[in-house]
């Protein structure tokens, strides 16, 4: 894996955070992100991003973390 | 000739009447309808009508010199005249209205005399060389003299005239002979009236009068744009193309749509045999009612210039000499290496990009291709880089990914915005409608950095320009929200009928806030708060405010948010829905929005419908036979990473150059040189054809069927007038290409292929190639609730109900200045040259432009000591290039500005990879940059110069033959 790819993946989301923390509380922002994720990244993109959450994640922003932690939980179709 | 109104000849898209006829003056607009009886026929026209005009439309022609149907009557050749009962004399008929009960006579002995006297002057100034002109059977002059039946010339040829006058061959594209000018003005009034450039004029007086560029210049030195406007507005062969003159006159036409830019132009191919002679922009086209650009109407030579790849061609490897195969083996060669590729590295490690200069037709069959063939979602197209955030920002807002007007409705418009858009340049012919609503008085506010052309239209109304620094729209946008809300200027009845409570709320608590007022953000935008309020009150109190936007808007860190907060305006202040009003994004290349619409993204299928919706899913899964993967793919800048991670390797890319358009160059060639193969399909050896292992010829519009869908949901057809210079058309190959996967694909034409796109797009359903061919164009959507179309979007409501504010919160740009980088780079087009240039650079267009030059303020060259014409060094965070100094007022002290119409200019070595929140679309726009003397050209300028050389030589067959043994050796 390319660190370049995953620092790409960690600039993205913490940009996609820091665009969407208008949606009440940092919940409800980490909702909207995470939705945004689903809808638009690649199956390897959120892979990529939920084992780095899980495995270090310190480059996320504290919002960036509570999004890629609700994208790796299991959702309903 | 003489044309007769034949009203089955009509053509269709019309309104009835005969695109190929020319009616004497423009129509009324009146509702209002008089009765008048022309040689006893009588007719019901609409008030206000010309008794030329009245007269044409009852199938009766008067002879006519000055007069034409896209120009305001002129009067001044008198052949029109007339015989009105009840009135003295004889009346030009061009500038006398009907009224009612009027009865006219247009021939008797009397006007028949006239006439002829009027003629036998003009032919006393006029060189008889009718057989050797190149206007012979294409003269109006030479027919008006057999009309009137001029026999003799009493005045004899020997008097004063003007046949030693001297022809003007400055211009690549045509000449200018001044013996043969009758000086009908029409040229003078074309330039004016139609184009708006105000390059022409008659100089003189009496017989002195003639006509003049400029300041008596050659055309080439003068402000004209080769537009053809004149050239087409000329009734003798004064002003003539060069193709006809070396041609002679073509036989047949055919109609079909401009390649260029997203206006989409309809064009009357004029062939011979299968030489394309001239393009004459054509009057029955909706979206440029019969103008041109010097870019439609002249820069088509590309098409059969050497250059042109014409057989396919395969390499193992980029350093080995390309060889010459058939298509059964090319195809074959390409499907195994796909199959190998995901046998070895999974289904998810190929992909494709849509071109967006292809046809509708062709870029559904790619998508279609990767979703179906591929079996994933790896599909993306250049409008990542250019509109996508528009895609993304009007689907939340107000519910489809698409400009909501006609091109004709700025006509409507009381207050014109344009926003990081240069439409004079980029869509010159929607400018000239601009233009003229701006001589009509119009108000104009210009949101750029760069102070525009349009800003100098000649007899515009009254112009603001908010000169704002590049990466702050968004809080332009906020605080001009913030003055329509805080100052009362909203339209609550729209607001509370059209759109959603809750958005709305929430939205306007946040744009109230004084964080978004025009005082706080001044320091942010850089433009003066009064400035802006006075912007504000404009659009929002102008009656009807139109909003057009370009790249300016979407190219940026917070391009989407840009588009919402446009969506935004024009909700708050009810102008959307109507004609006059609206939100448009001035779509780049000729088929973006078409790309676009026919799910070229890697999340949305056809119709903007997302891949994750199982119902979606399922209705293209019955037609196409397959299962479709439920999860989005990559996009292009995804898809660079992923190569250079090594899980992407291999690449088809039809029609779009993503090594010369993409930003970072240098990353976006890393990246291809990690594919183990790379597919390009193309007209030329473009700069990612550099990188290829296979190299498909492609074929340009001239050579296939097909539809284009324009900036305006318009839908065109695009006809073949000539064959494939490689025997297949773009769909063909694609189609090839599917069946050698093993996906099978049975396409006869481009038609059966937009049936199956009506069956699985709601927007599209009523689409068909009869239904085209019948109206002439449709704008979607078209469906059973709309079944010619829909030229007004949202008139009742919105496809997701109610129109949605979002809060657009500024969020300042990574790509910030410093002590190393103290300037902005911004990016953009010129007129001559389209895009990569890949076209245009092939064409005499390069003539107006044959280097990108880095234009830079004043202040800024002499802080640095340079000079006009001097090299400049221009760094960024990740790369240099090297371009020519231009020193300019343009822009602010602090920015400074290029285009990257030329390769080996470098432009996109120094943008960098930031890119949309949203939709990973590149900022273009900003990048902080360096700038400084320097005396040779860059390392990656150096580099490119000896690649292209070398890649160059591996196209040649003396190459092959040289490089023989290292081919075999690769291999």
């Amino acid at each position: 894996m390319s660190d370049q790819q995953l620092q790409h993946l960690i600039k993205m989301v913490n940009q996609i955070s820091a665009n969407n923390l208008h949606h009440g509380d940092a919940e409800q922002s980490a909702e909207v992100i995470a939705t945004h994720l689903r809808k638009f990244w690649a199956r390897s993109m959120k892979q990529k991003i939920i084992d780095y959450a899980e495995s270090d994640g310190l480059e996320l922003s504290t919002v960036s973390r509570l999004a890629v932690k609700r994208l790796s939980e299991p959702q309903e179709a | 000739m003489l044309d007769y109104y034949d009203p089955s000849k009509t053509d269709p898209g019309t309104g009835g009447l005969n695109p190929d006829l020319d009616y004497g003056t423009p129509p009324s607009p009146s509702d209002a309808q008089v009765s008048v009886s022309i040689d006893g026929t009588t007719i019901r026209v609409p008030e206000g009508t010309s008794v030329l005009r009245a007269a044409a439309l009852a199938g009766i022609n008067i002879p006519k010199l000055c007069a034409s149907d896209n120009l305001e009557a002129f009067g001044s050749c008198r052949l029109c005249a007339v015989e009105i009962e009840g009135q003295r004399g004889y009346p030009a008929s061009c500038t006398t209205p009907v009224a009612e009960g009027m009865a006219v006579t247009t021939q008797n002995a009397k006007l028949a005399r006239l006439r002829r006297n009027i003629m036998e002057l003009y032919i006393s100034d006029h060189p008889l060389d009718c057989l050797t002109c190149p206007a012979n059977g294409n003269c109006e002059l030479q027919d008006v003299a057999g009309t009137v039946g001029l026999r003799k010339v009493r005045y004899g040829f020997q008097g004063e005239n003007h046949l030693d006058a001297e022809t003007d061959d400055s211009n690549p594209y045509f000449s200018f002979d001044p013996s043969k000018c009758i000086v009908c003005s029409r040229c003078v009034r074309a330039c004016e009236e139609v184009q708006g450039t105000f390059a022409l004029t008659i100089e003189g007086r009496g017989f002195e009068s003639k006509v003049a560029a400029g300041q008596s210049e050659p055309f080439m030195d003068s402000e004209c744009v080769s537009c053809g406007a004149c050239v087409q507005a000329c009734p003798t062969s004064t002003l003539m193309e060069k193709s006809v003159i070396d041609a002679g006159q073509p036989e047949h036409s055919v109609v079909t749509t401009c390649a260029y830019c997203g206006v989409g132009c309809s064009f009357k191919a004029e062939m011979k045999g299968d030489q394309l002679v001239r393009m004459v922009p054509y009057k029955g086209g909706d979206a440029n009612h019969g103008h041109s650009c010097v870019k439609g109407r002249f820069a088509f030579g590309y098409a059969t210039h050497k250059d042109r790849i014409k057989e396919p061609m395969i390499r193992e490897a980029t350093n080995a000499p390309w060889e010459v195969v058939s298509w059964d083996e090319a195809i074959a060669f390409a499907a195994n290496k796909l199959k190998d590729t995901q046998a070895k590295y999974g289904r998810e490690s190929i992909g494709g990009i849509t071109s967006s200069r292809c046809t509708n037709e062709e870029t559904y069959l790619v998508q279609k291709l990767i979703r179906a063939a591929f079996g994933n979602n790896n599909t993306d197209t250049c409008a990542r880089v250019c509109h996508s955030p528009t895609g993304y920002g009007l689907k939340t807002t107000i519910g489809e990914s698409a400009g909501t007007q006609t091109f004709d409705s700025v006509i409507k418009a009381d207050t014109i915005v344009v926003i990081g858009a240069n439409p004079t340049d980029a869509h010159p012919v929607f400018a000239s409608q601009m233009r003229r609503r701006l001589r009509e008085g119009a108000t104009l506010i210009v949101i750029d950095p760069r102070r525009i052309d349009l800003l100098s239209t000649p007899h515009g109304g009254k112009g603001l320009h908010l000169p704002l620094r590049p990466g702050t729209n968004v809080a332009m946008v906020n605080a001009l929200a913030h003055v329509v809300v805080t100052e009362g200027l909203e339209d609550t009845a729209f607001i509370e009928s059209r759109c959603e409570p809750r958005q709305y709320n929430e939205w306007r608590e946040f744009i109230a806030g004084e964080r978004n007022s025009p005082e706080a953000m001044e320091a942010v935008t850089g433009v003066s708060a009064q400035l802006v309020r006075e912007a504000a009150r404009a659009y929002a109190e102008a009656g009807n405010g139109a909003i057009y936007y370009g790249l300016g808007v979407t190219e940026h860190s917070q391009g989407s948010t840009m588009v919402m907060g446009i969506a935004n305006l024009a909700m708050a202040t009810g102008n959307i829905g109507r004609e006059g009003v609206g939100v448009n994004p001035l779509r780049g290349q000729n088929n973006v929005q078409g790309s676009c619409d026919m799910g070229s993204f890697p999340h949305e299928l056809p119709g903007y419908q997302h891949v994750g919706d199982p119902a979606v899913r399922a209705r293209f899964e019955d037609v196409w036979g397959v299962t479709i993967d439920d999860e989005p793919g990559l996009r292009i800048p995804n898809m660079f990473d992923a190569a250079i991670a090594g899980s992407f390797k291999a690449m088809y890319v039809q029609g779009e150059d993503i090594a010369q358009s993409d930003p970072n160059t240098q990353h976006v060639e890393v990246a291809l040189s990690a594919l183990d193969c790379l597919i390009v399909q193309d007209i030329f050896l473009n700069e990612t054809a550099k990188f290829a292992h296979v190299l498909l010829p492609g074929a340009t519009f001239l050579e296939k069927n097909g539809t284009f869908t324009n900036a305006e949901r318009r839908i065109n057809r695009v006809r073949k007038v000539m064959a494939p210079v490689a025997g297949l058309e773009d769909w063909e190959v694609t189609m090839a290409l599917s069946n050698a996967l093993g996906y099978p694909m049975d396409y006869r034409h481009p038609s059966e292929i937009m049936d199956e796109i009506a069956r699985l797009t709601p927007t599209f359903t009523g689409v068909s190639y009869e239904k085209l061919d019948r109206l002439g164009s449709i704008q979607w959507p078209c469906n059973e609730a709309h079944p010619d179309g829909t030229p007004t979007m949202h008139t009742l409501d919105f496809p997701i109900g109610k129109g949605r504010f979002a809060v657009t919160e500024y969020v300042a740009s990574e790509e910030k200045t410093n002590r190393k980088f103290p300037l902005l780079l911004t990016t953009g087009r010129i007129l001559s040259q389209y895009n990569v240039g890949a076209q245009t650079r092939r064409t005499e267009n390069s003539q107006w432009h044959h280097e990108d030059v880095l234009e830079i303020h004043p202040s800024d060259a002499e802080l640095r000591g340079v000079h006009e014409g001097d090299w400049l060094g221009v760094s960024s965070r990740v790369g240099q290039t090297v371009l020519r100094a231009r020193i300019s007022e343009r822009m602010l002290p602090g920015v400074v500005y290029t285009t990257f119409h030329h390769p080996g200019s470098g432009a996109n070595v120094i943008t960098t990879d930031s890119s949309d929140w949203a939709t990973n679309c590149p900022e273009y726009k900003v990048t902080a940059v360096q700038v400084e003397k320097v005396t040779q050209p860059s390392a990656w300028q150096r580099h490119f110069e000896q690649f292209d050389q070398r890649q160059h030589q591996l196209l040649t067959p003396a190459a092959i033959h040289a490089e023989a043994s290292d081919a075999t050796a690769l291999k």
